[in-house]
């Protein structure tokens, strides 16, 4: 199990070198460069720079630097936490990513729990209940839930939520508590706004991953051990619980690796619409403002989350099948 | 109700006209169409026929569990619990397994204490995610009124008496760690770990090499006069059958056709489908001219309804005007010898499937 | 329990085969099991409307996509009923007209319904010009109202453009986006999952690599960092070049679940039967692969690719919501959804919503489509 963990862990760091390559490449894309920008920004206050002045400014910056040495330069820049500056904000890209990264992780994690839980227990409802009008009742929702794009989705909440209750959703925090220090309050403030963008973007994830539940068991189901368990004389609720859903469990934890992705991806659309002070609205803003350090790091932070989620998946998942375990 | 059989000992099990049907979209499958049979305490009762004659439909619905949309439409399972003595089996209660609701707590303290099932699949019969140990254990533990060392304990006892190398590491083994022989032991060890009265073999040694069959089945017959077993062996193989097997029922179409101790049946089968199945198989001694002779045609569509004599269409004995036309009874030809074809008797069924 | 089967005769009985579905090949198979599925015909039979649609757009919308209606800037939809002024019933719909007013409080303009004037909607009426297909040029739409009162079904957006149309021609962009880039994929990922699974070692590893690391982003933020890195739009660079770009980028993160499944498939054929047959024969590795493999998983391919428009779209709606997809004068459904990323605009002109309707529509229809060409594959796949 060790030797397992270190090998993931190895594999890990090898992802993390190309995530970075990617990153990297995210920045140099786009026409134009840092200094470009920098002197744009002088000449509109007014300034201007000699000939000379902007040859110096050039070789400070290494604009003409062959482009491995600017990788090299600026990723060993990134390892020591010094992620470039946010022309737009003007202030360390670093502030920035960590004043709003917390937030994305919190919620993901949380959605990934909700949609989990729900998807379990109606996954083994409809796969055990197979053709009863709750079945095709939650097949209905579970279509529904996988055609409405989340931001969508969001909208049409906001909306009922305005029109009918007559209640303000957006945010993560009722006015009062926004710049407020820590209390009890202001988490319970907290609590009652968090479950609208959880259930929001989880809805596409929990459709999709209780239809994955519902079509594991029934496949599980259908094997041969299910029915030796019924032929030991259980119970009908500990042959599902602990026979069949137990093993109808690994595919699900293998598609982790895939609903991960797909709940930050939700998170950082979602997060517009919902007004959260999350990664998604300023990532986005700085790609359109092509402020392209703070947009690299969001973006090779994210990765670094994903990374890290799907190692811990793949740990859970050597920790249920005991056949990869032993690989 | 105490009826003695032929070897002097009550039933374990009693069959009678035993309906179970399918009700699929396509229509009803008549999986079981009137079985009746009676396996005394301490015999081995084989079941032959081809793929879907009904073999397994038996098994699973003593032991109710017949999977949905089946269900048990007629007839009566009778399986008398009781104790082994010295002389043999002394019956406590007699019950109406039919009645019992197939999930309900009677049914269940059977399943598995008192009735065990060994499957075909060794590959597929074991949980992946639990250890053999564990799931022997399950069992004892259901049944038994011992704590989770006790029953661990009496798990590597069972383990080790299946003749399984080293029990007590292997209890910690997953499934996956074993090789098909392994694990058909060990499936072996699960089904007797409450010593049940009656166990139920459906095809245990279809899927394993000839070598590994062998073992099982001296293994089988090993623990049945050990521990007093009965067994219902199904399997279509009759080279198994003629080595385990006291009485055999011949299978065909969800009915027996041709019930009787082995040896009758090897050496004078009656019925024209069990005479051919045993022409169907090369024996020692035959010579290289004799070509095996399969039987024509293939069983047919469990949907359809045949008129007379389900085996007419194949059978080479066919009499037109009379196996067309009235489906054969039961009809016993002595010394427990029990065949239903018309080349016998003229009396047909009065109620059927008409 | 007299069941209605017929008897066969014994002749028949002895005949081998008890139905015909044992003699259907395996596509004739497919396509049964596809029919008889209801959701799934609902899913093609929807999508063939859907394209027809689509194609007759300027044709169906009453109005230019592109046409400014400075008079009817974010104007609700044109209420239509059945009788006329006088109130009698009439088979012809008739559009009541909007007036606008001046509210003195707010001091913005407002609609209000005229309840006294119906304009009665014509068919085939002349209207704006345009061009159908990309070479029929007409002025005939299928309706509207006589010049110079128009009707705007869905209302018009805030710069007064018929929202009807543009919903229409959104989904010229937006139901193409997901099969050019889904076949995209399926070209690329196709090659890459049968090389990696026929070949396996060095080429095997490289590509789990790569998967691996495009796995480890998550997709939107990927697909809206390479969509901002496309060059602004010039006349060197249309909106028209930034469309098939934008299917390309959403095909760049979108082929790796095809490589994937393809390439478990192919690992599966390398040790079966009749690969093991082909290769005993003397078959080399392209024949083996294009003649053995490849027709044994096309269904595979098709099913998957099915199941992976869904995606393509909402991606496409995502990027363009966002605004880093589609750019004017092209629209998408996703673009036309921008107008309504606050809720305050929402409120006030719910009707901006309607794309997102054409967004679910077309991505359930889909699903269906996806769901049973799956099963009707893979029965047993469930």
């Amino acid at each position: 199990m060790l030797n397992y963990i270190i090998r993931r862990v190895g594999y890990l760091f090898v992802t993390l070198i190309f995530v970075m390559v990617i990153g990297f490449v995210i920045i140099e894309l786009p026409p134009g460069s840092y200094l470009e920008f920098e002197l744009q920004r002088i000449r509109l206050l007014g300034g201007d720079l000699s000939q000379a002045q902007i040859k110096a400014l050039e070789i400070q910056y290494g604009v003409n630097d062959p482009i491995y040495l600017k990788f090299w330069k600026w990723i060993s820049r990134f390892v020591t936490g010094d992620f470039g500056e946010s022309f737009e904000y003007n202030m360390p890209a670093r502030t920035l990513v960590f004043a709003r990264l917390p937030f994305t992780i919190i919620i993901s994690v949380l959605t990934l729990i909700f949609s989990w839980t729900v998807s379990i227990v109606v996954g083994v409802y409809s796969a055990t209940h197979r053709r009863t009008a709750l079945d095709y009742t939650i097949t209905v929702f579970q279509f529904i839930g996988l055609s409405v794009p989340a931001f969508l989705l969001a909208l049409v909440v906001m909306v009922f939520a305005q029109r009918t209750l007559g209640l303000h959703v957006g945010g993560l925090y009722s006015d009062q508590f926004v710049n407020a220090p820590w209390s009890w309050d202001k988490f319970v403030d907290l609590l009652k706004h968090i479950w609208i963008p959880i259930v929001v973007i989880g809805a596409h994830n929990t459709a999709w991953l209780s239809r994955v539940m519902r079509s594991n068991l029934l496949d599980v189901l259908g094997m041969q051990y299910v029915q030796t368990a019924r032929s030991k004389g259980l119970l009908e609720r500990r042959v599902i619980w602990k026979h069949a859903v137990r093993n109808a469990l690994h595919p699900l934890v293998m598609v982790l690796g895939m609903s991960l992705p797909a709940i930050i991806s939700g998170e950082t659309v979602v997060a517009i619409v919902l007004n959260l002070p999350t990664t998604g609205p300023l990532y986005f803003r700085a790609l359109l403002q092509q402020d392209m350090y703070l947009a690299a790091s969001f973006l090779v932070f994210l990765a670094i989350t994903l990374l890290i989620g799907n190692l811990l998946a793949d740990i859970l998942l050597a920790w249920l099948d005991p056949r990869i375990r032993f690989e | 109700m105490e009826a003695k059989t032929a070897n002097g000992q009550p039933p374990v099990l009693s069959i009678n006209n035993l309906k179970t049907y399918f009700f699929t979209d396509l229509g009803v499958s008549r999986a079981l169409n009137g079985v009746s049979f009676d396996v005394p305490y301490g015999r081995v009762m084989g079941l032959v026929g081809e793929s879907g004659c009904g073999k397994s439909v038996t098994s699973l619905s003593v032991m109710r569990l017949v999977p949905k949309p089946g269900r048990i439409v007629e007839g009566s399972i009778i399986f008398n619990r009781g104790e082994r003595t010295k002389d043999g089996y002394k019956v406590i209660e007699s019950v109406e397994m039919t009645e019992l609701e197939a999930n309900g707590p009677k049914a269940r303290s059977i399943r598995g204490a008192e009735m065990g099932m060994i499957f075909q699949e060794p590959m597929t019969s074991l949980n992946p995610s639990y250890t053999v140990g564990n799931q022997v254990a399950e069992t004892i533990i259901l049944h038994q009124d011992v704590n989770r060392r006790e029953a661990m304990d009496r798990a590597v006892d069972i383990v080790g008496r299946v003749g399984l190398p080293n029990p007590a590491d292997l209890v910690k083994r997953y499934p996956h760690e074993l090789s098909g022989g392994m694990r058909q032991r060990a499936m072996v060890a699960l089904a007797l770990s409450c010593r049940p009265a009656l166990l139920f073999a459906d095809e245990p040694t279809t899927a394993l090499d000839v070598t590994t069959e062998a073992q099982i089945l001296d293994l089988m017959r090993e623990l049945q006069g050990e521990m007093g077993m009965t067994i219902v062996f199904i399997t279509h193989n009759l080279g198994v059958v003629a080595q385990m097997c006291d009485t055999v029922g011949v299978m065909y179409l969800g009915r027996i056709v041709e019930m009787a101790d082995v040896e009758t049946l090897f050496y004078d089968p009656k019925h024209p489908y069990t005479a051919a199945l045993l022409r169907s198989i090369p024996h020692v001694g035959s010579t290289t001219k004799e070509r095996l002779a399969p039987i024509r045609g293939v069983v047919p569509d469990p949907y359809a309804t045949i008129n007379g004599c389900p085996f007419h269409p194949r059978c080479d004995s066919f009499m037109p005007g009379v196996c067309d036309a009235a489906v054969p009874a039961e009809t016993n030809i002595g010394d427990g010898h029990m065949v239903r074809c018309l080349l016998y008797s003229d009396k047909g069924e009065v109620e059927d499937n008409g | 329990m007299t069941e209605a089967v017929p008897t066969l005769p014994r002749e028949e009985l002895i005949a081998e085969p008890v139905s015909e579905v044992g003699l259907m090949s395996q596509w004739r198979l497919m396509a049964l099991r596809f029919r008889r599925n209801a959701l799934a015909m609902i899913g093609l039979i929807g999508l063939i409307i859907g394209y027809t649609i689509i194609a007759l757009a300027p044709f169906l919308g009453p109005n230019d996509y592109l046409r400014q209606d400075s008079n009817y800037v974010s104007g609700p939809p044109t209420p239509i009923v059945f009788h006329d002024q006088t109130g009698k019933f009439t088979l012809r719909p008739h559009a009541m007209a909007i007036t606008t007013e001046l509210d003195p409080v707010a001091f913005k303009f407002k609609y209000v319904k005229d309840e006294s004037t119906y304009h009665p909607i014509k068919f085939f009426v002349k209207g704006d010009p345009y061009t159908l297909l990309g070479f029929i040029k007409s002025d005939i739409h299928l309706f509207g109202l006589d010049a110079p009162n128009r009707v705007y079904p869905f209302g018009a957006d805030p710069l007064g453009r018929c929202m009807m149309t543009r919903v229409l021609m959104g989904g010229q962009i937006s139901m193409t986006v997901g099969l050019l880039g889904v076949a995209m994929s399926i070209i690329f990922g196709s090659i890459m999952g049968t090389a990696s699974g026929y070949y396996g070692g060095m080429i095997d590893d490289v590509m789990q690599r790569v998967i691996e690391i495009i796995a480890s982003f998550p997709t939107v933020p990927l697909w809206a960092a390479l969509a901002a890195a496309l060059p602004k739009s010039s006349s060197t660079f249309t909106p028209l070049h930034r469309y098939f770009l934008i299917t390309v980028i959403l095909s760049l993160v979108n082929w790796t679940g095809l490589a994937r499944q393809l390439r478990a498939k192919v690992m599966s054929y390398s040790n079966s039967d009749f690969t093991m047959a082909a290769l005993a024969a003397g078959a080399n590795d392209r024949r083996i692969i294009f003649i053995h493999m490849l027709p044994n998983a096309a269904s595979h391919i098709i099913v998957v690719a099915a199941l992976a428009i869904p995606g393509m779209i909402l991606g496409e709606t995502q990027l363009s919501f966002l605004g880093l997809g589609i750019m004017p004068p092209l629209v998408s459904w996703g673009a036309l959804l921008k107008d309504a990323q606050q809720v305050s605009v929402v409120l006030q002109q719910p009707w901006l919503i309607i794309p997102g309707v054409a967004v679910i529509i077309t991505v359930l229809l889909f699903s269906f489509l996806g769901d049973g060409l799956r099963d009707a594959v893979d029965p047993y796949s469930i």
